[in-house]
């Protein structure tokens, strides 16, 4: 799978491509609008990551190239503005996500992955992890074969971190995708939840499965804790 | 009328000030006209008196006091003149009197003997039979060889006090009048040389921070009110300004600190994970990562916050019930006070249709119930009612926590506001999630009222127009 990176911030376009080589991604790093469009141009990538804030061709106009161009390649739009009317444009535009900084790098190879529908997000009817089965058309859970009650919101906690065992979510995923926009920096609503549904799934077994990642957020894995 | 107005007042110390003057002006008319014309009767009698004694008198030893009695008579013709003249021996004995007038205004038998006085001139009044009063100058006549006698010419008062009361009477009723007519006549002029003044103040309240770029209205006059308008208007803009240019700085900063953010988190992330480093230091890496991720977080609220002030809520406007609203997010943030041990009771069954943006309306009802999830202790107990009032949808959040100080309320809104280190039990508020309901409630139009007391608990009370039909 090959990447074309497209970012001005030096940094920031070392740590994405650091992480994504981590996952064993070929990435391609441009750090001006006009090489990136280029790039785009003469390989056929499996993925872009674009900034919108770019020297030479902004970001929004590589987009328009691109799109243009080539109607298939995702593309995931990074960026420091945050505003309804950006999102709103560029996803006009062509863009299919958008995330804003600061982001944790979990979440962006969450929606690279996403984009990608490749790897471990798991679209089958029943999740497994260890002896934990979760059937998501009768959202039944059991573990070890006995049968565990759970609230709606606990399910939905539950049923999110199992679509990638071993991968970390961060609170704001995490509160993205089981509670909506309104709970945004109410990242505490997250712990209680995990606590509840710890003391459901995991307490009642010697191996643990919900993992505390400090700092970070959750995951869900039957192997050791990271 | 407000008591404390400009044209009130104007009008009433410019109304007191003429109605002293006129009083003070009419009195002094009133009472010189009086002695004048008093003396002036007086003082004419008097001479009369005066030509008896000098022409008459001074000869009685060869005329005789009977000549001199005719010769008066002759002369003065009191009956026809409505005069009264007596003249009186020093030994008491009346040589001369005159008869009664002949229109019959006095009786000259009712005037009694003037006390005897060692001064030449003076006169007295005496007050007669149907309310009649006679003055009378008298004349102690001396000459050498000649007894003494009094000479007394007198003449009613009546015309001069029916002229006084007359004039009385017309002052009395024409200064009010005349008082009224002026009074009126200014509060019309000082109400329209004020009238701009009334825009002007109307102008004024319509204008708030939402709506800074609005100007009062000048009417070219070239008076003071135009240049007050126009420095008022001056005023404004640098207001409008001094607005633009702090909302600017907040939504710049909070842009520009995205990537360096980024950069931290990212690398801290990393670090964190990174299992090839002393279990110590990803202990101090990971909780510099969280403080990393509080900073997102205030740099998230506040760019929310400047895309609040520049009317991003409006974007996203729909209808929908406040109540169901307010029962989910209730139902959603349950279990949040229930590890606190804190009850959360809904009270919001009636349907309330209102307008706004859903998400934005749902953040005010989490971040109000996370702000009374916070300041109640253990046990504690929060209701949330949504009703409705004149129109509006009211919804209450009322806690029976720690409540907050009477001198704080009117801050509790203010960004980064913090009532005191005590309250700040929360390492992850950064003091903004009432300013958010703030900015989110003005966008739509609703007042938020605060109620507090310290020890009982705290009311937060979000007024909200209902959807029109």
């Amino acid at each position: 799978m090959r990447i074309l990176l497209v970012e001005d911030e030096k940094k920031v376009a070392d740590i994405v491509e650091r992480g994504l080589k981590a996952e064993r991604f070929a990435v391609d790093v441009w750090h001006d609008g006009r090489s990136g469009w280029e790039a785009a141009a003469a390989y056929d990538y499996d993925l872009i990551i674009l900034d919108l804030m770019l020297p030479g061709l902004s970001g929004t106009e590589v987009l328009e190239r691109v799109r243009r161009k080539n109607q298939r390649v995702p593309i995931l739009i990074l960026t420091a503005r945050d505003g309804m009317d950006d999102k709103v444009k560029n996803f006009e535009a062509g863009a299919d996500d958008y995330l804003t900084k600061p982001f944790a790098f979990a979440e962006l190879l969450v929606r690279i992955k996403a984009l990608l529908r490749r790897g471990p997000v798991n679209r089958s009817s029943v999740l497994r992890v260890g002896d934990l089965e979760i059937d998501r058309l009768s959202q039944n859970v059991r573990r070890a074969g006995k049968k565990i009650e759970l609230t709606a919101k606990e399910y939905a906690l539950l049923e999110y971190l199992a679509t990638q065992p071993g991968r970390v979510f961060s609170r704001t995923m995490i509160i993205e995708h089981v509670w909506d926009q309104s709970f945004q920096g109410l990242t505490n609503i997250v712990d209680v939840y995990v606590r509840h549904l710890r003391a459901k799934v995991d307490d009642p077994w010697p191996v643990k499965l919900l993992c505390t990642v400090r700092g970070v957020g959750y995951c869900l894995s039957d192997e050791e804790a990271v | 009328m407000n008591a404390r107005s400009i044209s009130l007042r104007l009008v009433v110390w410019y109304a007191g000030l003429l109605a002293g003057i006129f009083v003070l002006l009419c009195a002094s008319l009133y009472l010189d006209l009086r002695r004048f014309l008093v003396n002036d009767l007086r003082e004419s009698q008097a001479r009369r008196a005066r030509e008896i004694a000098n022409t008459l008198l001074v000869h009685v030893r060869q005329t005789g006091e009977s000549y001199v009695a005719g010769q008066t008579e002759n002369w003065y013709d009191p009956e026809i003149n409505d005069r009264f003249i007596r003249i009186t021996r020093a030994d008491g004995t009346v040589i001369y009197t005159s008869g009664a007038p002949k229109d019959g205004s006095f009786n000259p038998a009712e005037v009694p003997a003037l006390p005897p006085s060692s001064k030449t001139e003076y006169s007295q009044q005496f007050k007669l039979s149907g309310h009649k009063t006679l003055l009378i100058a008298a004349l102690n006549f001396k000459s050498q060889g000649n007894p003494t006698y009094l000479v007394e010419f007198g003449a009613l008062l009546d015309p001069v006090k029916t002229m006084l009361n007359h004039l009385f009477l017309q002052l009395t009723l024409g200064l009010p009048l005349a008082v009224f007519v002026i009074t009126a006549g200014g509060y019309l002029l000082v109400r329209r040389a004020l009238k701009p003044v009334e825009q002007i103040t109307r102008a004024a309240e319509r204008i708030t921070q939402h709506n800074l770029s609005e100007r009062l209205p000048v009417s070219h006059t070239g008076d003071e009110l135009e240049r007050l308008s126009v420095s008022l208007n001056r005023m404004i803009a640098r207001l409008e300004d001094a607005f633009q240019n702090s909302k600017r700085f907040v939504a710049d900063a909070s842009h520009e600190l995205r990537t360096p953010l980024t950069i931290l988190r990212g690398e801290l992330e990393d670090l964190a994970e990174d299992t090839r480093l002393d279990p110590a230091v990803r202990e101090r890496v990971t909780s510099l990562l969280e403080e990393a991720m509080h900073l997102s977080k205030i740099v998230e609220q506040l760019s929310m916050l400047s895309r609040l002030d520049a009317g991003e809520a409006q974007t996203d406007w729909s209808r929908f019930d406040l109540a169901e609203l307010a029962r989910t997010t209730a139902e959603q943030m349950s279990l949040l006070a229930e590890d606190k041990g804190i009850s959360i009771s809904c009270n919001a069954h009636r349907p309330l249709s209102v307008e706004g943006d859903r998400v934005r309306l749902k953040q005010v009802i989490v971040n109000l119930l996370d702000n009374a999830i916070k300041y109640t202790p253990q046990n504690g107990a929060i209701q949330l009612r949504v009703s409705a009032n004149n129109g509006h949808a009211v919804l209450d959040v009322e806690d029976n926590g720690i409540g907050i100080p009477r001198e704080a309320l009117p801050h509790v809104f203010e960004r980064f506001y913090r009532v005191d280190q005590s309250r700040s039990v929360d390492s992850e508020g950064a003091g903004l999630g009432l300013s958010i309901v703030k900015s989110i409630c003005t966008a739509h139009g609703a007042e938020v009222e605060t109620e507090s007391a310290v020890g009982r608990g705290s009311r937060f009370r979000i007024r909200l127009p209902l959807a029109k039909n």
